[in-house]
């Protein structure tokens, strides 16, 4: 079971995969790969979804789960039992909860061993770049005709607020 | 024991309560939290280190859920969170966050502003508080300290002159006036620069009885999909002060509101002023708690249940509406459910802990506690009709039961629920589809409704009402409109929350108008008033169209006027969001001139700007306007025109096309509405 997230990019099980990709080209890869219906997919995101609704689904494997605080993330993370689990990040959950970039972060390494976790975020920001610490692979898919050097500085800045910059695949589209 | 202030003190609670004079007792205080471990063995050795430093014992206790088995630990914040730390997060704990004051009370049966605990919930009560009133005429933004107040205390003094008499004489009148209530203008932008010019000139600041104060700091914040934001401010103790012009809870419901919020939720009226109707009602829900024996979650770690994506997108839906056919009616009637959402929240029994079975039997722990808080706004409303002292109150217990709804489903409350949120709109849903379908099998024609609220043309309506009440189980209220106008939006179909009409009793009720709107300049807020008490004459669709003359009158003679009026009441009031914007924008050069007359913005901080040259972005801050942009503002007063000549389409559709009736491509431009209601203005 893969994801292609783009020509030649696909997500694996087990591992825990960070993306940062415009919400189009999720989009599209979630909704075009019948596959994906076969596998219990869990998704979880926070108050706002930026494609929640724009995803097809209706697949009785498709479940949801919204955190609306960052220990509620942690406690789903625990709790997943699915195949698939994607998370789109929402910065808004850690609003003085720094204390949880850690244990979160270990956590979606631990759910990654046994099922695809996948965090998404369609750009990077301070507590994503925490997140992500401990990912198996970061994935960036820059937009057609975005200046390249820019968004290389931005990840760089991202992954230098926070912390370490991992020693993972870092993809990109060109 | 009258108590009129609280604060946690040096080991124990310090409560000041007046029997006569006020006087301060202080109760030794050393509350523990709760602990609660999946797996205690795990963790033995820093249970031990828990036992052996800071008195914890066994014990159970009580959540919403039901007795957990657990720990009593004498400790403060900082153990409860390395203690979070050290089990990975595994940890439950209980009444970490929960003030201190606030639980001394609750757990003693005592109430603030109230001599007898068992008139909490009564609507009417006195006080005996002395009070002063300070306003202060220097302007807070630009003015360092004060040169210009007014007191009122007993008698009206005037403190004019150099600084440092004007504010040894305020301290002076302060402490020989000795007030248990300051009523002071912009108290909390004032107070830390009052501190600070005290200190430099050697003035001991006597707000408080006992020198002492306590701060909350400023912050931006995240309210219903805007930014807003909270001034610090320096609280005196034993003694109430009141900002007037920042506290909402003032501005809703006076002292008489205040104190009752204070009451409800267990803290001091200095708290209560300062806090938004959301922290009040979760204030209130922790006293609540915590009287009954109910411990309070430090942490909101249970998320909402596993669901499939259809059932999700079929529960999470919120309010119903209908919309509209924009246009003019006669004889309209409004059926507004008192209190909807807490209502269904009593009746259906909806609570984190009842929501997956609220049939069976037992009670959950937020009908419980929003029961009586229900129960006397409806006997408020009642009595504001005849006892017009009571509608502060009844503004203050409808702004905490609106909100008690939106905390069921908020982040941060501490017994809230995301199923319980989608549950209440639910039910409310279904309440309005069938009052719907009661109305229209008795041949009542529906205009519009909103969420809670239904407008429907036909008669008897008292028969309708009775009906809806009895089929409902849900108390309404009903209110008649001669005629009613509904506004289209900008394709043409109706406006769900901008209409005026005139009631049964000649006044005339507005929502979503130039008039109503914060952001409106005085000057045609002004204009459009003077149009609708005009309209306000006519009882008829008819007689309306007699008054066409007059009301126009008022528009040519406004725009006529408009060159010479005052630039002060060309001030746009709006609530920035942000400090730094992609396009050039009116709001953005705004923000740019607060800085550069050296007052810091922040984001949710309302501001006051006159509009110079739209065309090049020229704002300056309202008290440096001494002109305007008179296109701009024209154009303004046209979009204000535009909404009020809607009510008389329907004579010039008939042929009798009068002078100075904008054609229907004017009426298209309607300003649209954005989500926060702000009107969005093209240039």
């Amino acid at each position: 079971m893969l994801i292609e997230l783009s020509r030649g990019i696909t997500l694996h099980p087990g591992s825990f995969t960070a993306v940062i990709a415009p919400e189009k080209k999720i989009l599209a890869a979630l909704n075009s790969n019948a596959d994906l219906q076969r596998f219990l997919f869990l998704y979880v995101c926070g108050n706002y979804s930026r494609i929640l609704s724009g995803i097809g689904r209706t697949s009785g494997n498709f479940e949801v789960r919204r955190p609306f605080t960052a220990d509620q993330l942690l406690t789903v993370i625990h709790e997943a039992s699915h195949t698939i689990v994607f998370i789109e990040h929402d910065a808004t959950l850690f609003d003085g909860a720094e204390r949880l970039f850690d244990p979160i972060a270990s956590a979606l390494k631990q759910a990654g061993r046994e099922a695809m976790v996948i965090l998404w975020a369609p750009a990077s920001d301070r507590s994503f770049a925490a997140l992500i610490r401990q990912a198996d692979r970061i994935i960036e898919i820059i937009p057609e005709g975005t200046p390249q050097d820019r968004f290389g500085f931005a990840s760089q800045r991202s992954c230098r607020k926070g912390g370490a910059v991992p020693r993972a695949q870092k993809t990109l589209e060109v | 024991m009258w108590i009129l202030d609280s604060a946690f003190r040096s080991g124990g609670v310090d409560l000041w309560h007046k029997d006569g004079t006020v006087q301060k007792c202080h109760h030794e205080y050393d509350p523990p939290f709760y602990l609660q471990l999946p797996d205690p063995d795990l963790h033995h050795e820093m249970i031990e280190a828990l036992e052996e430093h800071y008195r914890a014992e066994p014990c159970t206790f009580t959540t919403i859920f039901g007795e957990c088995e657990g720990y009593r630990v004498f400790a403060g914040r900082p153990v409860a969170e390395a203690i979070e730390q050290q089990t990975q997060f595994a940890a439950q704990l209980f009444n970490v966050d929960v003030r201190r004051d606030q639980r001394f009370m609750a757990e003693n049966g005592i109430v603030p502003c109230c001599a007898d605990p068992d008139d909490r919930f009564s609507p009417l009560f006195e006080h005996g508080l002395d009070s002063m009133e300070i306003r202060i005429r220097d302007d807070p933004d630009r003015d360092q300290t004060c040169s210009d107040i007014e007191i009122i205390c007993g008698r009206t003094e005037r403190l004019h002159g150099q600084e440092r008499e004007v504010l040894a004489d305020l301290f002076g009148l302060i402490a020989a006036s000795d007030p248990d209530l300051i009523l002071m203008t912009d108290a909390d932008r004032w107070m830390s620069k009052l501190q600070v010019r005290a200190r430099v000139l050697g003035l001991e600041m006597q707000f408080s009885r006992n020198g002492k104060y306590r701060t909350m700091d400023s912050r931006s914040y995240w309210s219903y999909g805007r930014v807003e934001h909270k001034e610090a401010a320096l609280i005196p103790d034993g003694r109430i002060l009141i900002d007037t012009e920042q506290s909402f809870v003032y501005r809703e419901g006076g002292l008489a509101g205040v104190l009752m919020a204070s009451r409800l939720s267990g803290l001091s009226p200095n708290l209560a002023s300062r806090f938004t109707p959301g922290t009040l009602i979760s204030s209130y829900e922790t006293y609540e708690a915590v009287r009954r024996g109910i411990v309070v979650p430090f942490r909101k770690s249970d998320a909402e249940v596993l669901r499939k994506f259809a059932a999700l997108k079929a529960a999470d839906r919120g309010g119903m509406m209908f919309q509209p056919e924009p246009g003019i009616f006669e004889e309209v009637d409004e059926i507004d459910f008192t209190s909807m959402y807490p209502s269904i929240i009593v009746l259906a029994n909806l609570s984190p802990e009842t929501i997956r079975d609220p049939e069976q039997g037992r009670r959950g722990f937020l009908p419980i506690a929003l029961e009586p808080l229900l129960d006397l706004r409806i006997r408020a409303k009642q009595l504001k009709k005849t006892d017009p002292a009571i509608a502060g109150i009844d503004a203050v217990l409808k702004w905490m039961l609106v909100t008690c709804f939106g905390y069921t489903g908020y982040k941060n409350a501490k017994f809230g629920r995301i199923e319980v949120h989608e549950g209440i709109t639910g039910r409310s849903r279904d309440i309005l589809l069938q009052t719907k379908d009661i109305a229209e099998s008795m041949n009542f024609r529906v205009l519009h409704g909103i969420v809670d609220c239904l407008w429907v043309q036909g008669s008897p309506v008292t028969a309708l009402q009775e009906r809806v009440d009895r089929e409902t189980g849900l108390p309404t209220e009903l209110e008649h409109f001669t005629w009613i106008v509904f506004l289209p939006l900008n394709d043409g179909l109706g406006a769900y929350n901008r209409y005026y009409g005139r009631l049964s009793d000649g006044s005339v009720k507005v929502r979503g108008i130039a008039a109503r709107r914060h952001d409106t300049p005085e000057y045609i807020r002004t204009m459009q008033g003077a149009m609708l008490a005009v309209m306000g004459k006519a009882t008829t669709i008819a007689e309306l169209g007699g008054l066409w003359d007059q009301v126009h009158a008022i528009y040519q003679n406004a725009v006529q006027q408009l060159p010479s009026a005052p630039a002060q009441e060309m001030a746009i009031s709006r609530r920035i969001s942000r400090l730094t914007y992609a396009h050039r924008c009116i709001e953005g050069a705004a923000v740019n001139a607060y800085r550069q007359c050296g007052v810091p913005a922040a984001p949710g901080m309302k501001i006051r700007y006159v509009v110079l040259d739209a065309r090049t972005y020229r704002v300056v801050p309202a008290w440096d306007a001494d002109h305007f942009d008179i296109p701009y503002y024209r154009e303004l007063m046209e979009r204000a025109w535009i909404e009020i000549t809607y009510a008389f389409r329907a004579f010039r559709v008939a042929g009798k096309e009068r002078q100075g009736v904008p054609a229907l491509r004017m009426q298209q431009q309607i300003c649209t509405e954005q989500p926060e209601g702000r009107v969005t203005q093209k240039m």
